[in-house]
């Protein structure tokens, strides 16, 4: 059977198509990840798109579609909305059967899900509130105002060895924080290095209120940022697993639950 | 014209003439019998329909200027203030209504104006902004309490300033111990009140209207317990119930015969429902904590559609014993002093988990109202308490009166990753 996932995220899309055998056996087939934009529906599609072309399929050899995300009722196509709490949960425990603990960092949420160990389903979760500083569009509004591409984060968070801190959490006044330290001189690669373990610091409060119990498992486009899971390993003394493209876990879990329909 | 088309209108008319002058009319006119019978006559559950009509009623007294209004905070014995024969009026509640008629914007920023500080919860915003602009009754008195809540005392301080009767400002200080001393304390507080306000009133302290009260009190508290026995087994609930819509009876008119009625009524239809109920039907039960948004939203319709239907409310728990009609200022102390939101957060833990017991509730949702200390302070507790038990809690972070306060879009998510958390157990 041939499913289809995809998770509308409020900065990514990402459509991915499995072909799921009696036994539950999985194989991807494709996945495509493009923005999101401001139109989702159109991004649902285009992706699903790509991913049929990838995959040489046709649109009715799909059997079932589920979508995860933000914009998952806006897929008119899917037969069921599943949320990325349960998608992520049952993405990554394909990946990694054993994690206990995932942390997901997207665009506007960045969210913490506790597996149970031998239900291997999600028993408890905690989303950051309102605002979205400490997640991905934060740190993509930060990399404007320092005029350094957003990939290169990591890179110099490893190579940097000093930081400064940015004591805002708001994204307006830690861009305006940002601003006057650069006026003062203060070395662009230093303030990377407080910006990034801020963030870090968010996301550990986050797990300590869940619990922290390894393994644990990092997703999101955030975790392509290699200096964020660095700052997490670091706090947490933990090491991360990461899955070999961090942003589509949620398109896989829809997947894979798409084939239990 | 059919009861959303008349709801409709009557929420336009008070958007669109937010004055205490139009407020007044509005709820004359539909008092009216024949407009009230229109309005009930397309609301299918018969509880539902009394508690509309009930509250219009009530509403239009408390506004006519006709009987001597008293403010109160939410967990007062209103036995007193009703057995006093003053008109009670809750401006904590009539913050949740500014969020039903889709003015707590309005309210919220003339509170903020006056200086209320945003991290103030917004009932108490958004009845204080309402009380700057002129929108509820003068009352004659204010009685408040520190019991739960401790912002009570300081806005509603505020208001006796506001319409110049500072000297009727009764507050009532709840120890925070369960014991012989706090009760003759408490109940002599009680009773000051009761002489002190029957002398400001002229009249003679009238103690067999008082037990009257309190023999109603007590009817509507059998058949609230009749109700939620019957709880126990149902989930096929009549339309739109929820026992979080019935704070103001419960509470603020508590001895009074339309409660009573009311209850009766609920009971009957509870009844009704679970005789009918298909017996197969299996939903996932869920118990409410705290308080829930008052302006329209998603959250009990997306727990419906998941297959979850919150069973019972904290705020539905009949905690206190049968009231003695002979003894009532010491029984009216030992009700305030048996809510479990008194003392240290275990009364609360304590009573939740009963509660979780007797309705084998399978999870949790603690509303998390911002500014609310009192409540939010135990989430961690209450949290780690049902996880023990392998029961799943959802700290929801929101707001029950400021929509802004509280992103649709993030509570769906939170709300449906509950939902299938409870379906996959
Ligand atoms: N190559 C990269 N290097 C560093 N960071 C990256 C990279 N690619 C993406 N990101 C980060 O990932 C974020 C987007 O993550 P993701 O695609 O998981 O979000 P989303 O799922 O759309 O959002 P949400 O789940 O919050 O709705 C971006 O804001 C950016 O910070
Ligand atoms: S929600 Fe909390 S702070 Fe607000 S009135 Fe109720 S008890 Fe007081
Ligand atoms: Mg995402």
């Amino acid at each position: 059977m041939y499913t289809c996932g995809i998770d509308i995220g409020s900065v990514s899309t990402e459509a991915l198509i499995l072909d799921i055998d009696e036994r539950k056996d999985y194989k991807i087939l494709s996945y495509a990840i493009i923005k999101t934009g401001s139109d989702s529906k159109t991004a649902a599609e285009k992706s699903f798109k790509m991913a049929l072309s990838e995959a040489k399929l046709n649109r009715n050899e799909i059997n079932y579609i589920v979508a995860t995300g933000y914009g998952r009722v806006i897929v008119e196509f899917a037969n069921k909305n599943i949320t990325e709490i349960t998608c992520h949960a049952s993405g990554v425990t394909l990946l990694f059967p054993d994690i206990i603990t995932i942390i997901d960092i997207g665009g506007q949420d960045s969210k913490v899900i506790k597996i149970d160990r031998t239900s291997k389903k999600p028993i408890d979760f905690l989303m950051n509130d309102k605002c979205a500083a400490g997640t991905g569009r934060f740190l993509e509004v930060m990399a404007k105002t320092l005029e350094i591409n957003l990939e290169n984060f990591g890179e110099i968070f490893l190579s940097t060895k000093e930081k400064v801190d940015i004591t805002s959490t708001c994204t307006v006044f830690a861009e305006s924080e940002i601003v006057s330290l650069i006026g003062r001189g203060v070395a662009k690669e230093k303030i990377i290095k407080g910006l990034i373990y801020s963030i870090a610091d968010r996301i550990i409060s986050m797990v300590s209120r869940v619990g922290l119990e390894a393994p644990v498992c990092l997703t999101g486009g955030v975790a392509k940022n290699s200096g964020i899971a660095s700052a997490i390993e670091e706090k947490l003394g933990v090491k991360l697993q990461i899955p070999f493209e961090p942003q589509i876990t949620g398109a896989l879990g829809a997947a894979y639950l798409a084939g239990k329909i | 014209m059919s009861v959303l088309s008349i709801k409709t209108r009557i929420i336009k008319n008070i958007q669109d003439n937010l004055n205490l002058g139009s407020i007044k009319r509005l709820l004359h006119t539909i008092s009216n019998k024949p407009v009230l019978a229109l309005y009930g006559s397309s609301i299918k559950s018969i509880t539902d329909k009394y508690l509309n009509i009930y509250t219009i009623r009530n509403l239009n007294e408390v506004y006519s200027g006709k009987y001597p209004v008293a403010f109160g905070s939410l967990f007062l014995p209103y036995e007193l203030i009703i057995g006093l024969g003053l008109k009670p009026f809750l401006p904590e509640i009539m913050g949740g209504f500014t969020a039903g008629l889709g003015i707590s914007g309005r309210t919220i920023k003339a509170a903020s104006n006056n200086w209320y500080s945003s991290d103030l919860c917004t009932f108490h915003r958004s009845a204080a902004g309402a009380c700057e602009m002129d929108l509820f009754p003068k009352p004659s008195f204010i009685v408040c309490s520190n019991l739960a809540c401790d912002a009570a005392g300081k806005s509603f301080q505020n208001f006796s300033r506001k319409y110049n009767i500072e000297k009727n400002f009764y507050f009532i200080d709840v120890p925070h111990d369960d014991d012989g001393a706090s009760l003759s304390f408490l109940s002599k507080q009680l009773e000051n009140i009761f002489y002190e306000v029957s002398g400001k009133l002229n009249k003679k302290p009238d103690i067999e209207k008082l037990k009257k009260t309190i023999n109603c009190s007590n009817d509507f508290r059998k058949f609230a317990i009749q109700a939620n026995n019957i709880r126990k087994e149902l989930y096929d609930y009549p339309q739109y119930f929820n026992g979080l819509n019935y704070i103001l009876p419960f509470f603020g008119l508590s001895g009074t015969k339309e409660t009573v009625n009311l209850y009766k009524i609920m009971t009957g239809e509870l009844q009704e429902k679970l005789l009918k109920q298909d017996k197969n039907k299996k939903m996932k039960k869920v118990l409410w904590m705290h308080l829930k948004p008052y302006y329209r939203n998603e959250i009990f319709n997306i727990l419906e559609k998941n297959n979850c239907r919150v069973v019972f409310e904290e705020t539905s728990n009949v905690f206190w014993d049968e009231l003695d009609p002979d003894k009532p200022f010491k029984s009216l102390a030992k009700k305030m002093l048996s809510n479990p939101l008194r003392g240290n957060g275990e009364n609360r833990i304590k009573a939740v988990q009963q509660i979780a017991a007797l309705y084998d509730i399978d999870g949790i949702i603690m509303f998390s109202h911002w500014g609310c200390r009192q409540s939010n302070g135990l989430s961690r507790l209450i949290k780690e308490s049902f996880n023990k038990k392998s029961i799943p809690v959802l700290v929801l972070d929101g707001d029950c009166v400021d929509i802004n306060n509280c992103p649709a879009g993030q509570i769906k998510t939170r709300v449906e990753g509950f939902a299938e958390i409870l379906n996959s157990i």
